[in-house]
């Protein structure tokens, strides 16, 4: 059985699954009831000043009937007493030695803040911080949060006050809200991180309930925007772990964090560079123990593929992520359909000619037999018709010998120039 | 005509130049697609041709070429 340890920054775990830091870890009764469950770590609800929440706190996004596709909320961090917190915390790593937990903080973008808590929250024997920079809500109003975690200047000032005290290795987390964020990652590293987690949640309307005209949620017929996290952010978390993870400056490891919902989006995050991941809305919608799955999914994966240890995977896909100026023009691939397979709904037809290139023929045979085929000279290779298709194995999107040899967007630019070249010319 | 034949066409004549002996010597790429300027030198005479462009695998196929040329 394959070795699921993990060691992000000299923060140890027995797997790389930890509870992001959200509602789940809000009590050491909830956290020690994760690590029975078989959680490798706990990144603890943020602690800082107690706030005061509002009443519906929580939205969720349904997609064709499809629950908490998407997941919003308004909750801000820890309403219960410091003190309270670090006893749990304490009583908690007693229980679970080898379990990790990691604090999550949030103060005002102080040095005497920063230093404060940072050592009270040490004493009770965390493995670790994470700064939270990135909650987008209510605490961003007040200065804190994305506000600070928007501002690379702030990052790296906080980071480095952070460091000027802790004794445990610190994980800055960053918000997604923020053109590149590998801007505010590099603060970060600047600033002294050990490591670096994203995403945080996305600023977020859920809905607008089109009958009372209220905004979902809303408190009392008011809302405010709130954090979209859950299934429908993977995609923007997962870019934004594999720009960090490819970019020279940011040499610190990755928390992994956005819509992981199994151990098949875990291993996709640790492929992209993420050394251990954080799990929220999926632990929100089935419960902890969904854990079960993801470390059976995972270890069978690796045992599949002959891997020892689930770190030999960390990072593998980041040298085939790259800049589209990097990618072969030459490259084709066609649609090709299995008419043995195809049900004949047309759906590939209709995208195709509606929306795509043109190049899905409907024909009827002589005795009748209706069917579709695809002119592969004019297909673009786009994936559309497969994307729409609703039967599996009906279409085939097949990779086509170069005619061409390889060349990219900045090869060809290069070579351009290299001769009298004008671009944005008028017409002669 | 499908886009796949106007850039067989265009392909054609890229070819026609360059088995002639010309090579590419300029590219003026603009809002109307590409002008590709050819030129063969016989001793001392230079001749030129220009190709206007259209296609985007046209586009794709000459560039091979003069990284080739």
């Amino acid at each position: 059985m394959a070795d699921l340890r993990t060691n992000i920054a000299g923060i140890e775990s027995p797997n790389p699954f930890w509870l992001a830091s959200a509602p789940p870890t809000n009590s050491g009764y909830q956290v020690q009831r994760a690590f029975e469950a078989g959680w490798g770590g706990a990144v603890w609800k943020t602690l800082g000043d107690p706030i005061l929440n509002v009443s519906s706190r929580f939205a969720a996004v349904s997609f064709n009937g499809q629950k908490v596709a998407g997941f919003n909320n308004i909750e801000l961090i820890t309403d219960r007493p410091l003190e309270v917190n670090l006893k749990e915390i304490y009583e908690t790593k007693k229980k679970f030695p080898n379990h990790a937990i990691i604090a999550s903080l949030m103060v005002e973008p102080k040095q005497e803040k920063w230093h404060e808590i940072v050592k009270r929250v040490e004493e009770a024997g965390v493995d670790g911080l994470e700064l939270n920079f990135g909650c987008p809500h209510g605490m961003a109003e007040r200065g804190m949060g994305a506000a600070s975690g928007q501002v690379p200047s702030l990052v790296e000032q906080q980071t480095y006050w952070v460091k000027e005290v802790a004794k445990t290795p610190v994980i800055v987390k960053l918000t997604p809200n923020i053109t590149d964020i590998t801007a505010t990652a590099e603060a970060a590293v600047n600033g002294g991180a050990d490591a670096i987690s994203m995403i945080n949640t996305i600023n977020s309307l859920a809905g607008v309930d089109i009958d009372t005209w209220n905004t979902i949620p809303h408190v009392g017929g008011k809302g405010a925007h709130g954090g979209y996290c859950g299934p429908a952010v993977k995609p923007i978390a997962l870019n934004m772990v594999g720009e960090c993870a490819r970019h020279s400056h940011i040499n610190v490891p990755i928390s992994g964090i956005g819509g992981i919902s199994n151990w098949q989006d875990a291993v996709e995050f640790m492929l992209m560079g993420s050394t251990s991941v954080q799990v929220c809305t999926a632990a929100m919608h089935h419960g902890f123990r969904i854990v079960e799955d993801m470390i059976d999914g995972l270890s069978n994966y690796l045992d599949g593929k002959g891997i020892q240890s689930v770190t030999e995977i960390i990072g593998k896909s980041v040298p085939k992520y790259s800049d589209w100026g990097d990618l072969d023009l030459n490259y084709k691939i066609v649609a090709r359909i299995n008419n043995d397979v195809c049900i004949n709904c047309n759906k590939c037809h209709i995208a195709c000619e509606d929306t795509s290139h043109q190049c899905i023929d409907m024909y009827t045979e002589a005795d009748g037999t209706k069917g579709l085929r695809v002119r592969e000279e004019d297909c673009v290779g786009c994936n559309l018709c497969s994307i729409v298709c609703p039967e599996d194995g009906a279409i085939d999107m097949v990779e086509m010998t170069h005619e061409l040899p390889p060349m990219t967007w900045n090869e060809r630019q290069a070579a351009l120039g290299k001769v009298a070249c004008e671009v944005d010319i008028a017409a002669k | 005509m499908s886009e796949y034949t106007q850039y067989l066409q265009e392909k054609d004549k890229i070819d026609v130049l360059l088995n002639q002996g010309y090579s590419i010597k300029s590219i003026t790429e603009n809002l109307s697609g590409a002008f590709v300027e050819f030129e063969r030198i016989t001793g001392s005479t230079i001749t030129s041709e220009t190709l206007h462009i259209l296609t985007a695998d046209a586009r794709k196929y000459f560039s091979v070429k003069l990284i080739h040329q």
